[in-house]
């Protein structure tokens, strides 16, 4: 009899507010994902840019990437994201290079071409970015253009673990966590990056 | 991360990345808009509307009762994202192609994960 009257009392607890929590579950993840991937989107296309030498190859690489998170992963904890989503990256880029690969090896080489203008005219798309003055930009553009360069040709591990470390910022275990390999070969990948990027750009920089 | 070298070289990946034109900009707001929008697809979560709240916590109770009766092992620890079976077996890890592992393997252990 008790546990009749339980299931009766289980029973007619309105549907609304179970969904109503998860709803609002939901939401907060929605948010929270919002957040996360608008806090990674431009790092992360200028590193699949580098490693694919192709605005559009970048743009869908970065998509499917967020994609591939929010559909098998948003329901774990946040701060498992960034090195979940740099490792789906990593392997989408890796994935697109084969391909290329596979098509022609000279593609690699090519010089990194714009998008194709296929859309309506968008005055927020045309928005010029900021400009930090004649002089000033003269000299970041030598810097961008010498440094997109040779880590552009760096080896693709070494520059995975460059990128990942210096500039997204990641620690060595969430840069090992996001390649797939140990802590040790983070450090060995990293050292040899910066020798090779030093002794070509120590000039320059 | 500490020498200027390393400084210098985050700073203009840094002002690059701020370069990027209004349209990649857009592009990539496109791209995160049509992600999250995969979380609330309903088919997501078509099975909610059938089932009850408190029939739902019924179920699992049972089908934790019948499972643990059936002997079923212990649960599986918590995979950490390295140890992901599904992102090992989508990796295609260039680390374990060169060491010589079977791919094989990895797409077997996905399956067994996902049933």
């Amino acid at each position: 009899m008790t546990a009749f009257v339980t299931l009766a009392g289980v029973y007619s607890t309105p549907v609304f507010n179970g969904e109503r929590s998860r709803d609002q579950d939901l939401m907060t993840t929605s948010r929270a994902l919002d957040q996360f991937l608008s806090s990674v989107e431009k790092r992360a296309f200028k590193i699949a840019q580098l490693g694919l030498r192709n605005d559009d190859d970048a743009l869908d690489a970065v998509q499917d990437s967020m994609m591939k998170l929010v559909q098998s992963y948003a329901s774990r904890a946040a701060e498992e994201w960034r090195p979940l989503f740099y490792r789906i990256l990593a392997n989408r880029i890796r994935d697109m290079q084969r391909r290329r690969t596979v098509r022609g090896r000279i593609m690699a080489w090519l010089p990194v071409r714009d998008a194709e203008d296929e859309e309506d005219f968008d005055p927020v798309a045309q928005a010029p970015s900021h400009d930090p003055g004649p002089a000033k930009r003269l000299e970041l553009d030598e810097a961008i253009g010498v440094l997109e360069a040779a880590v552009a040709e760096l080896p693709p591990r070494q520059q995975q673990a460059f990128l990942l470390r210096n500039f997204e910022g990641l620690d060595v275990g969430e840069t090992a966590s996001a390649m797939g390999c140990s802590e040790g070969s983070v450090k060995t990948h990293y050292f040899r990056a910066l020798e090779s990027l030093r002794a070509r750009l120590g000039e320059v920089f | 991360m500490s020498d200027d070298f390393e400084k210098r070289t985050q700073e203009v990946l840094e002002e690059s990345t701020a370069r990027l034109d209004g349209r990649t900009r857009s592009r990539l707001t496109q791209a995160r808009h049509a992600a999250l929008a995969e979380l609330a697809r309903p088919e997501r979560h078509w099975w909610r509307s059938y089932v009850p709240a408190g029939a739902a916590a019924a179920v699992a109770v049972l089908a934790v009762v019948i499972w643990s009766g059936q002997g079923v092992g212990p649960a599986p620890t918590a995979l950490s994202p390295v140890d992901d079976l599904e992102l090992l077996a989508d990796a295609e890890s260039q680390e374990f192609v060169d060491d010589g592992e079977d791919l094989e393997f990895y797409e077997w252990a996905a399956g067994e994960t996902e049933s």
